[in-house]
């Protein structure tokens, strides 16, 4: 078992990203290790800028992914993976969702929205980390639900190299999370999302 | 991932789950067997009262949101009183709110245990300042105790009841943001009996004056007995659950509550050794006889705690006493402003041991800052279809923008933000309407004043929520329409406490044990004798907008209540149902591009293409309200054919 690992989740308040936290939570708790999720509520859910940790492992103690030391981003929105870059070990993995959502400031054109090759060349060759994005929005509305989208996203998580949870847990902890009706769906999500993932890596 | 109420009231004693620091105060608190719990919601200990709340009937506990933090502490004191286990929880500003009887109460002492749930909010995620109860406690001289991880919430939680009833002195158990809102690995306790069986405690009060009744020669007595149960108090701490040392080495570091864990996490990163640590879960009183022990052989220290120097204070005065001559660093090297973290804990190690750190963090930072400060700001902001953006549009175009605009706390509070920017002033809750007051008879002199040379009347229209209005603002608006104030009072009535998660208040009527009595506002303030008064939908904004202007047509303490249900929640219901909203959708042929719905207005929903050089709306943002149809006046905006 790994003594340590670390998950940034981040993303636009609302976009589901505290459901996915605790679903990663969960699924490394059920596996048997010892478990920290950090998340901030309040006012920054207000479509305001949203960051999350998933961390578990003997050596954990905080609920915060210390800077540096994040082994994966999972991004629900291109802007915000830049955002918390700095969280991201070297050699590190960003996968996120390539939908940007404008920030008003944006629209009222006081405010630039970065290319999305300004976005990648950063996170490539500022942070020497590996940059992976596609549209899990897409993939969702495929599965049957644009709400899916986090689940999406965890697919596409566990092609992570060296991710210690297993897909199949993540799987169990699905059906035992979400009600009867949704349950077929999020299955669905959480493969499209996976084989997406493989697909690019 | 079971319903958080399952959760919190499984009784499987030893089994382990996953919870919200939260909720494992919740389980706390059951596990103890309280019987009352009242409090007013705050960022971020809401999720305790909310959950409680949630399984008040289920486990045989009243429940209840008080109007403010004051009377709710005053709730919970005499249930405890009255012999029952008794809690209260808010956020830090929240003990402002209750300072008087809080201060005063701590002599009198209690019967069943007490608790004071308080919630900080370093580095202020939340709030609208960064002060550190642990001080607050220390003034009161009332026990503090602050958790390390999910598993201490809970069990510190039991006991702080435990030595709350021991001591017969009321506790504060402190959490933080992190504290409260992480989420870790729990093994449960075992539930009481009537917890079990749903079965509502009730007490009986003993009279007794001289304990009871604060007049002076009373409370003469109150003093040297509180300091003499705190040094009881700072004793039993030696032997605390929640404080120990551990290691071993000439190095030593202590540390309290959270703090504990990004120590760990420093030393195993720095891979630093030999260190004793002291890790405290009591900050106040701070148990001598362990720190004592602990000192013997060091020879030099360091303590690490966020904020304020609560800890360093009380061993530096020990030291001082003692003559103990080693050096103790403390918040020379440990910053006193923002949140503690690993890598702050890691950089005063380094200093303390004169080491290098394992990243260079200056340079980390340094390019950081490079890509952040280039990046679009994502302010948090009001949902797409709140109300609350419409009434400032309203008072935007009705006074344009000739009026000071004092506010309030809450959701609306971001209304300062652009395109709206209507919020001049905001201090603390309750706070707008005195605010506005000052400045009109500051500006314009009461209206029962004799001024000569009078100046044109400044126009003042301040805004307050519903629930801001109940907490506080009573008081104010008595005193804006006694001392005849020239102001407009604008109550944004989203009918729920919106910002802290939608709980119940006096407007709404409903409380946990089912219906309670509604207050409408506009009762309230026609009895008051405020000199104009009118309810209007904000989601008509011609409507809100002439109804502004009226008011401003004649003088005096005028009140506007601008109602509608807060869309988050509404939404929310409407999902839950299966309710499709319409959604809107942007006619490029009437749209000219001249954003006066995205500079104006500022609907999260409406966004600008780059392509077409006209607004678009994306559709899974619309919640349906329809407003942009209003505030275009090119009719641009209308129902899209195909609701997503
Ligand atoms: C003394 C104090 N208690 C609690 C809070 C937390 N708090 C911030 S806003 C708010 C309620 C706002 O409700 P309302 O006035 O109805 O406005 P809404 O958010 O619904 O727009 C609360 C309880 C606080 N900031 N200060």
């Amino acid at each position: 078992m790994v003594k340590e690992y670390n998950i940034v989740i981040t993303g636009v308040g609302g976009q589901g990203i505290l459901t996915a936290a605790n679903l990663l939570g969960w699924t490394a708790l059920r596996e048997g290790y010892k478990v920290r999720v950090g998340e901030v509520h309040g006012m920054s859910q207000r479509f305001g800028s949203v960051i999350s940790y998933v961390r578990f492992g003997e050596n954990v103690y905080g609920a915060m992914v210390p800077e540096g030391k994040a082994d994966v981003i999972l991004s629900f929105e291109p802007v915000e993976a830049l955002r918390y870059i700095n969280y991201l070990k070297k050699g590190g993995l960003v996968f996120t969702n390539s939908r940007p959502i404008w920030p008003v400031q944006v629209s009222m054109g006081l405010a630039k929205y970065p290319s999305h090759e300004e976005i990648k060349r950063i996170v490539e060759e500022d942070f020497e980390a590996k940059y992976i994005s596609f549209d899990a929005e897409n993939l969702a509305k495929e599965a049957g639900n644009v709400i899916s989208t986090n689940v999406v996203l965890i697919g596409a998580l566990t092609q992570t190299p060296d991710f210690p949870l297993s897909p199949e847990t993540i799987r169990e902890v699905i059906k035992v999370s979400v009600s009867p009706k949704v349950i077929e769906l999020n299955l669905k999500a959480f493969e499209l999302g996976l084989k997406k993932a493989n697909s690019l890596l | 991932m079971a319903k958080v109420t399952d959760l919190v009231l499984l009784n499987k004693p030893n089994e382990k789950i996953l919870l919200l620091g939260n909720h494992a105060i919740a389980r706390g608190a059951l596990e103890a067997g309280i019987a009352v719990f009242a409090a007013y919601p705050g960022t971020p200990s809401s999720e305790l009262t909310d959950t409680i709340a949630a399984i008040a009937k289920d486990a045989g506990v009243y429940m209840e949101y008080s109007t403010n933090e004051k009377v709710a502490f005053e709730t919970a004191l005499s249930a405890s009183w009255s012999g029952l286990r008794s809690m209260t929880a808010m956020k830090h500003v929240g003990l402002n709110v209750a300072a008087d009887s809080f201060m005063s109460a701590v002599g009198m002492g209690v019967e069943g245990g007490f608790v004071i749930m308080v919630a900080d909010d370093p580095s202020m995620w939340s709030s609208q300042n960064e002060q550190d109860t642990r001080v607050f406690a220390k003034f009161a001289n009332v026990p503090v105790l602050e958790p390390m991880s999910v598993q201490e919430a809970k069990d510190m939680t039991k006991y702080a009841f435990e030595i709350s009833e021991k001591y017969k002195h009321m506790v504060i158990l402190r959490t933080t943001t992190r504290s409260s809102h992480m989420r870790g690995d729990v093994t449960l306790g075992e539930l009481p009996e009537e917890i079990i069986n749903k079965k509502r405690r009730l007490g009986s009060f003993e009279k007794n004056p001289k304990r009871f009744v604060d007049i002076p020669a009373h409370s003469r007595n109150f003093h040297p007995k509180i300091l003499e149960n705190i040094e009881k108090i700072r004793t039993e701490f030696n032997n605390s659950p929640f404080n120990w040392i551990e290691g071993e080495g000439k190095i030593g570091i202590i540390t309290s509550g959270l703090s504990y864990a990004y120590v760990k996490e420093a030393l195993s990163w720095l891979n630093v050794e030999n260190v004793k640590i002291l890790k405290l879960g009591t900050p106040f009183p701070v148990p001598l006889g362990l720190v004592e022990k602990f000192m013997k052989g060091l020879e030099k220290v360091l303590i690490v705690e966020e904020l304020e120097p609560v800890v360093e204070e009380q061993i530096k005065f020990w030291a001082y006493d003692k003559q103990l001559n080693i050096p103790i660093y403390g918040k020379n090297i440990v910053p006193r402003i923002f949140e503690m973290d690993t890598k702050r804990a890691v950089i005063a190690i380094s200093k303390f041991l004169n080491l290098e750190t394992p990243l260079n963090f200056e340079k980390l930072e340094e390019s950081y800052n490079n890509i952040n400060s280039s990046l679009p700001p994502r302010p948090p902001s009001l949902c797409p279809a709140c109300p609350h953006r419409n009434t400032f549009f309203a008072i935007n175009k009705a006074t344009k923008k000739n009026a000071i605009l004092p506010s309030d706390i809450g959701c609306y509070t971001l209304g300062v933000l652009p395109p709206l920017n209507a919020v001049d002033t905001t201090v603390a809750m309750g706070g707008s309407i005195g605010i506005a007051h000052g400045l009109s008879i500051a500006l314009n002199g009461a209206l029962n004043e004799e001024i000569e040379n009078k100046k044109d009347t400044q126009l003042i229209v301040a805004t307050i929520g519903d629930s801001t209005f109940y907490h506080t603002g009573l008081p104010a608006i008595a005193n804006a329409i006694y001392n005849r104030s020239n102001v407009i009072i604008v109550v944004v009535d989203n009918e729920i406490t919106a910002m802290t998660g939608d709980q119940p208040n006096p407007g709404t009527g409903d409380t946990p044990h089912g219906s309670g009595k509604r207050i409408p506002i506009e009762n309230i303030v026609e009895a008051m004798g405020a000199d104009f008064v009118e309810v209007v939908n904000p989601y008509n904004i011609k409507k809100t907008t002439e109804v502004v202007k009226k008011a401003m047509e004649i003088d005096g303490v005028r009140v506007i209540i601008s109602r509608q249900v807060c869309a988050l929640h509404r939404v929310g219901q409407m999902k839950r149902k299966g309710i499709k909203l319409p959604v809107f959708t942007v006619n490029t042929d009437k749209c000219t591009g001249c954003r006066i719905c995205i500079n104006t207005f500022g609907c999260p929903a409406i966004s600008w293409d780059n392509e077409t050089k006209k607004a678009k709306i994306v559709p899974t943002m619309c919640w349906g309200c329809g407003s942009c149809i209003q505030v275009c006046p090119y009719g641009a905006f209308e129902v899209a054919k195909e609701a997503e």
